[in-house]
């Protein structure tokens, strides 16, 4: 679903993504921790499509991004940190708007099934968007996906800024998407988070992926130890 | 997409205050454009019925005294000013040589303002040519004329440029431009899109406000007569758009946009039009004014001192005046007419200059008008009003030859010394302004169009993976 074969961007001297390798299947979620400039922004712009590889490849569903990304995006949903809508549009009209252009035409009620289902309150379907919080926003975000049939997500530090509750259901939404096959990917600084909804976890720093878990087979606090270590913060792993 | 871009763009455009502040304005604008040019127009139409009552008055007194002066009655008038004597008529009793404005006069002031609407040419007269002067009024001259033309040449472009600035650099500056690009869509269509439907928005407000206009002004113009103007704003509106469209995808943030659209309005409309203007005066200096009228009395006070001279020579050229008068009296006019003859002949190199320079001026212009859409628009709506400097032109040269004929058919009487008589009243010859048609309207809007789309082009020809793309997205 979601594959990366070495990968690679550059910006003149600096590499920014070093010979990146991924293969996210079906069902599965691989959360990518890192620092802030470890690479995970500009691997989820590569899968975008958004700019362009220095060297190596990134597939949808098979299809090389670099060659069609108009092609690639119908299979993808993407939910940035601050997932901005139309603030003079209802979360209806937003999800009507996003997945008609995209070429996916849905009636009133099916908009408002979508929206049920990623958790958003009845009430609010038909409010402005500019009245609604960024947890609100990201469950548009979520009914966008869900409308688009998308069978891969990137997320990009979703749910940085959310308060815990908000933090907590947008996980229980993302194992949702996960158990009806949705490959997938989110950057993230959040390794509770990660725990908890991730079936693989890796760990970036410099553009490289440097380890990989699957999340069953590390705990938490191990899971800690290995991000601190690996991000040469060693006074903080003992 | 376009189905969705546009159920959603005119709801937001709806939802907008700010967008509808700009459609107010603009619908305010057009509409006191038209009135303002309509209250000229018909403030025009007054001072011409103004004339032709004057002279409606005259003609009443003037039959009067012929009535009276034929019946052998004493009459209470100058001698030189009776009637019955031809160059009494031609004098005091002129025709109103009228330029009565077309149905779309209203539209632009053009050179209105500048030149005289109607000219009573008098038989004995040379002074004529100086009633074509350019009266200006400094205050005017500063400010321009706030007509339809000013409005679409000049304001227009600014709320077109509102409009239309931000419509891509606000995605990025609001944040819903990743998750749009996310989208299975071309950035480009989507701006080319957008572009569109904002578009249809001002083209359908210059619409209601044209119909509106229709229906309210009281001259008669109807919409049909209204439709040339109406195609000339559509390819300007179109070649501001593609402006904003192709500066959209180059440029980058807002504000950047926004000084890129105001630089490129600067220069489009008023830096071009003005360099332009410069060139023209520059290269085909206009001879100076005083001088002509120095060479004019030189040539008259020449022509005086031969007067007796230039008689006989008159006479020996017209022998129909001599043989069909018994009397042969000769008087002050009969001496004056035929100088004025030969200086008209002696100026004619003089005006000629005038009208040459004029012409290459005019023509410097005409070559060089495609480079600036807002000169094409500009002569265009001065032509389709009949404001034009050439609709002046064709004035000035309609009044000379009214005038020559006022003259020519006033001679006969004068030289063969025969009275003039209330019989003779209805034979006198008449002005009719005959307008000019403006036959490069569809031209006019085909240039446009075509400039429009290079624009067009220039907007899609920005490489959707360039660095600079990659950057806009991404930061």
């Amino acid at each position: 679903m979601i594959t990366t074969d070495n990968l690679t961007k550059s910006y003149g001297d600096t590499l920014v993504l070093d010979r990146l390798n991924l293969n996210i299947k079906a069902g599965e979620l691989y959360c990518l921790l890192g620092a802030n400039g470890a690479g995970k922004t500009t691997t989820i712009n590569l899968l975008l499509g958004f700019i362009k590889p220095t060297s190596g490849n990134a597939f949808i569903n098979g299809l090389a991004v670099s060659e069609d990304p108009k092609k690639t995006k119908k299979h993808l949903a993407y939910i940035p940190e601050n997932l901005m809508l139309y603030p003079s549009l209802s979360a209806v009209e937003n999800l009507d708007y996003f997945s008609g252009i995209g070429g996916t035409h849905l009636s009133k009620s099916q908009l408002e099934a979508f929206l049920d289902e990623a958790g958003l309150q009845k009430v609010a379907f038909h409010q402005r968007i500019s009245t609604f919080s960024k947890g609100m926003r990201q469950k548009v975000g979520i009914a966008l996906a869900l409308a688009k049939n998308a069978n891969v997500l990137l997320l990009d530090e979703p749910t940085s800024g959310l308060d815990p509750k908000a933090s907590n259901e947008f996980g229980l939404l993302l194992q949702k998407l996960r158990n009806k096959g949705v490959a997938t990917l989110m950057a993230t600084h959040d390794l509770f988070r990660a725990k908890e909804i991730a079936t693989h976890i890796g760990i970036m720093k410099s553009g490289q992926l440097r380890q990989e878990f699957l999340a069953t087979d590390i705990s938490l606090s191990d899971l800690e130890h290995a991000y601190l270590k690996t991000m040469d913060y060693k006074e903080l792993a003992l | 997409m376009y189905q969705f871009n546009s159920k959603y763009e005119l709801k937001s455009l709806l939802r907008n205050g700010w967008i509808q502040l700009m459609t107010l304005l603009l619908l305010g604008l057009f509409l006191f454009a038209f009135y303002n040019g309509n209250e000229k127009v018909d403030k025009r139409k007054n001072d011409i019925q103004a004339a032709f009552n004057e002279v409606k008055e005259s003609d009443q007194n003037m039959l009067i005294l012929l009535d009276s002066v034929q019946r052998g009655m004493e009459v209470s008038a100058s001698r030189w000013t009776i009637p019955t004597k031809p160059m009494a008529v031609g004098n005091y009793h002129p025709r109103v040589a009228a330029m009565n404005p077309g149905p779309l006069a209203f539209v632009a002031t053009g050179q209105s303002d500048l030149f005289s609407h109607y000219i009573k040419p008098k038989a004995s007269g040379d002074d004529m040519a100086l009633n074509f002067t350019e009266i200006s009024n400094p205050v005017q001259q500063l400010f321009g004329s706030f007509d339809l033309a000013f409005v679409i040449i000049y304001l227009l472009p600014l709320i077109i440029i509102a409009f239309t600035y931000n419509v891509l650099s606000s995605e990025k500056e609001s944040g819903t431009l990743r998750l749009l690009a996310s989208q299975p869509i071309s950035m480009r269509s989507w701006v080319f899109q957008k572009m569109g439907i904002r578009l249809f928005w001002v083209v359908l407000m210059i619409g209601v406000v044209l119909i509106l206009v229709s229906v309210i002004i009281p001259s008669g113009v109807n919409i049909v007569e209204l439709l040339p103007v109406f195609g000339v704003t559509l390819g300007y509106i179109f070649f501001w758009f593609a402006l904003a469209f192709a500066v959209n995808l180059w440029v980058g943030s807002s504000s950047k946009n926004a000084i890129a659209l105001i630089g490129l309005w600067l220069v489009f409309v008023l830096l071009i039009p003005s360099v332009l203007n410069q060139m023209g005066n520059a290269l085909y200096p206009m001879p100076s004014r005083t001088l002509m009228i120095n060479e004019m009395r030189s040539a008259k006070a020449e022509a005086t001192k031969k007067q007796d001279q230039i008689l006989d020579n008159f006479l020996r050229d017209h022998p129909e005046y001599a043989i069909n008068d018994p009397n042969q009296n000769r008087s002050f006019y009969h001496r004056y007419m035929a100088s004025q003859q030969l200086v008209r002949e002696e100026l004619q190199p003089v005006v000629g200059r005038f009208e040459q320079q004029l012409q290459n001026q005019q023509q410097w212009i005409s070559q060089l008008k495609w480079i600036s859409p807002a000169i094409i628009v500009q002569q265009e709506l001065n032509a389709l009003a009949g404001s034009s400097t050439k609709d002046y032109e064709n004035y000035r040269k309609q009044v000379t030859a009214f005038a020559e004929s006022w003259r020519q058919h006033l001679l006969p009487f004068l030289y063969s010394n025969e009275p003039f008589s209330t019989d003779d009243y209805e034979n006198l010859p008449e002005f009719q302004y005959q307008r000019l048609t403006s036959d490069t309207t569809l031209i006019s809007i085909i240039a446009l169009v075509f400039i429009a789309l290079i624009g067009v082009i220039l907007g899609f020809l920005k490489g959707v993976g360039s660095q600079s793309t990659e950057k806009f997205i991404t930061q």
